[in-house]
């Protein structure tokens, strides 16, 4: 049995802890958790980290023990600087907390790229795992922000997403929220909607590396899949209904652009890929999903298959890394425009500030 | 002018030229005069009837069997004056006969004591008869006339009932009834003559005096009995016999009289283990008669003991209960037992010297202990459940 971590750092990042929390009472209604119990396909162990307690306060399924407040702050204001200065003088009770929980075979890191407490919690934690617990494999689930959000978030995605790469985890799974905004008119519907996918996704996930399978995909797996191209990749998901007339346009409809996290053309940008088809033992014709993935081989390159026998109705997930991610590319230009745009605000600024100044310069008050 | 001459002369001579033919058609009237003419009377004792100078009136019916009246028949203005008893349907003449201008008198047919019919043959220019009533007929007769009068002193009455007949007979008239002889009607079958039976009346009423017979009877068979009339034959002092009866009775005779106990029961609700239970016990006579040493009792039919009596009995008795009458009562039990008990009460009772039966049947139920403590463990799995929620907010309120 595995044993996995799941941290949720900052707001986003505690809601989508929330989201998988619920996920695992069932995920159908908002009492659940009275009269239900958690289920995790693995040993799963779950803590919210942030420095502003409203946010932890929000939370509706997440245990109370399992959201940590880091003491004396009250939000990092989307200040990075501020917020490793906070990592850094807590480091020891936040490691504390997290190494409470026992022993780990993988971690799953959640948070927004662009927040405060996330962008500069998460590269120091994913670091710190990686120095505390020597077998982990540490993949970042990193959620990018609206574009039109603001100048501090798109500077604070640019470099928290270099600072993981720095930390060397095992992947980045990008989630963007400008992509899958389309989901819903309202931003907190749209919310909402983006959490409970990337929570059913990544249970999915875990489900899918800790099952006894026809076809077996592993940790190992997973791992060589996230270390291919350029070691950030995102997920696909898609459930058969009466109009899916065979798994060939199933598992096609896993990798295209409806079912995936983050705008990707998988045919040309991924470099390889892992995919789990879960369904019941009439439904799943293996040689048709053979098939299907060396189809998508040939294409791609790597592609680990996995089969799960259970009740219900075919879902495929699909996992694959990214060789080429010219949307980041843009985000980053984007990001340096703002940082730049900001700069000449700020020089601005001063300069008319020292301007006005400048009329009172060598005056005296007199009273 | 001779012309009216000759008719004055004409009309002086007419008298003169008539009068020996006016002669001539008096004899042939004479002629005629000689013949008869017969008319029919009715008549009532003391009237009469006037033809031309004869006067004829019937003196009284002497007897109605043999056929035999008593006739008075004189002329006006003469010595004429013949009394005579005529015989039923014979000829009679008087006077000499109407052939010779007498009359000539017959009896067609007599009705009753009073009343005779009449046939009076007479010459023909006597003119037209005329009744008319002598003295004698409006002076009152000396006649015994006796009332009869039979009477029941109930008319509603019931099988098995008593009634007695009273027979009244005055003497309403004014000379002495003889011989009276009643005849009631014969035994009926709808009833059983017990006393009395048959009426004896004296055998002579003076005018105004009364006598009177009481029988009693008991009704036997159900149903409506119509009373024949019950008759007084009497005589006068001329033996003539005269009859009178009275009007008739209906009776309707309904079913025997009995009593009918109802039992009506009150029993209490389920009584609580050691409780204590009231059951109020009614008997009431529906019936028509009245119910003698009423006798109720209980009987317990559940197996064990599991009711005791506290207060009264369920047991009780009566002298009699009228018809339309109840008699209540109520005893206390108390429940030692749980369980439910059957009690069967059971009411002995004489009605019209037979012993009749009534019962009804009711149910106690004694409840089981109560143990209040198992209310509370009601609560038990409420509070497990609002430990439950109540951890499960605890654990998820930061």
């Amino acid at each position: 049995m595995l044993n996995v971590l799941m941290l949720g750092i900052g707001q986003c990042g505690n809601r989508i802890l929330d989201a998988v929390n619920k996920e695992s009472f069932g995920g159908s209604s908002k009492l659940s958790k009275y009269y239900s119990r958690q289920k995790f396909p693995s040993r799963v162990e779950t803590l919210a980290i942030n420095t502003a307690v409203n946010d932890l306060k929000e939370l509706k399924f997440t245990s109370a023990k399992d959201r940590f407040h880091v003491p004396n702050l009250h939000g990092v204001g989307a200040n990075r600087s501020i917020g490793k200065q906070g990592f850094w003088d807590n480091r020891d009770m936040i490691m504390e907390e997290i190494e409470r929980r026992g022993d780990f075979d993988i971690a799953f890191v959640m948070t927004s790229a662009s927040g405060g407490t996330g962008s500069s919690f998460t590269p120091l934690i994913i670091h710190e795992l990686r120095e505390r617990y020597k077998n982990i494999t540490v993949i970042a689930v990193m959620v990018l922000p609206f574009r039109e959000e603001g100048s501090i978030y798109l500077q604070n995605a640019a470099f928290s997403m270099r600072d993981i790469m720095e930390v060397e985890s095992d992947g980045i799974i990008l989630v963007d929220n400008q992509y899958l905004k389309r989901l819903s008119g309202d931003i907190k519907t749209a919310y909402d909607k983006i959490n409970d996918m990337v929570a059913e996704r990544i249970l999915f996930l875990i489900e899918s590396l800790d099952s006894e399978m026809l076809s077996v995909t592993d940790l190992g797996d997973f791992k060589t899949v996230m270390r291919g191209g350029l070691g950030m990749g995102t997920l696909g998901f898609y459930e058969s209904d009466k109009k899916t007339t065979s798994l060939t346009s199933a598992i096609e409809g896993s990798i295209k652009p409806g079912g995936l996290l983050y705008p990707a053309n998988v045919y040309e940008d991924a470099a390889r890929a892992m995919i789990i088809i879960q369904g019941s033992r009439e439904s799943l014709d293996v040689d048709e999903i053979t098939k299907s993935v060396e189809k998508l081989s040939t294409k791609i390159g790597q592609v680990f298959k996995g089969i799960i026998i259970k009740k219900g109705k075919p879902k495929i997930l699909s996992v694959f890394t990214l060789g080429q991610v010219p949307d980041l590319e843009m985000l980053y230009a984007q990001a340096a425009q703002a940082i730049q745009d900001e700069k000449g605000r700020k020089t601005r600024a001063k300069k008319q500030l020292d301007d006005a100044f400048a009329y009172i310069e060598d005056l005296e008050e007199i009273y | 002018m001779r012309l009216i001459y000759l008719v004055v002369l004409a009309l002086l001579a007419s008298p003169i030229l008539l009068m020996p033919m006016a002669a001539a058609a008096s004899d042939d009237d004479d002629e005629e005069d000689d013949e008869t003419t017969s008319r029919e009377f009715s008549f009532r004792a003391g009237e009469g009837v006037k033809i031309g100078d004869y006067r004829v009136e019937l003196i009284s019916v002497v007897s109605v069997m043999d056929g035999l009246i008593e006739v008075k028949v004189w002329r006006r203005a003469s010595d004429f004056e013949d009394w005579r008893v005529m015989e039923d349907h014979r000829d009679a003449n008087f006077d000499e006969g109407a052939e010779r201008g007498g009359l000539t008198l017959t009896v067609i047919d007599i009705f009753d004591e009073e009343t005779v019919r009449m046939r009076a043959e007479y010459r023909s220019d006597y003119g037209y008869p005329q009744k008319y009533v002598t003295q004698r007929a409006m002076a009152p007769k000396n006649l015994p006339k006796l009332a009869v009068q039979a009477t029941v002193d109930k008319t509603d009455i019931s099988a098995g009932d008593e009634v007695k007949v009273t027979i009244t007979v005055t003497n309403t008239g004014n000379d002495t009834a003889r011989d009276i002889v009643v005849q009631d009607s014969p035994p009926l079958p709808q009833f059983r003559y017990l006393a009395g039976y048959p009426p004896k009346i004296k055998n002579q009423l003076q005018p105004g005096e009364s006598d009177l017979a009481v029988y009693s009877m008991v009704a036997v068979t159900v149903g409506d009995v119509n009373m024949p009339v019950t008759v007084a034959r009497y005589a006068d002092s001329k033996s003539t016999i005269y009859s009178a009866s009275s009007p008739s009775i209906s009776i309707e005779i309904k079913p025997k009289r009995m009593p009918n106990l109802v039992l009506k029961v009150d029993p209490p609700g389920p009584i609580k283990h050691g409780g204590e239970g009231t059951i109020n016990v009614t008997v009431e006579n529906k019936g028509d008669a009245s119910a003698y040493r009423v006798e109720v009792s209980a009987e317990v039919k559940s197996d064990g003991n599991g009711l005791e009596p506290v207060k009264g009995n369920l047991d009780k008795s009566f002298f009699e209960i009228p018809p339309g009458e109840s008699e209540m009562y109520s005893a206390t039990i108390k429940g030692s037992r749980s369980g439910s008990y059957a009690i069967n009460l059971v009411a002995s009772y004489q009605g019209d010297g037979e012993m009749m039966q009534k019962e009804t049947g009711f149910e106690v139920a004694v409840l089981e202990r109560e143990h209040k403590y198992l209310y509370y463990l009601l609560i038990v799995p409420v509070l497990i459940l609002g430990f439950w929620l109540f951890r499960r907010y605890k654990e998820y309120k930061y």
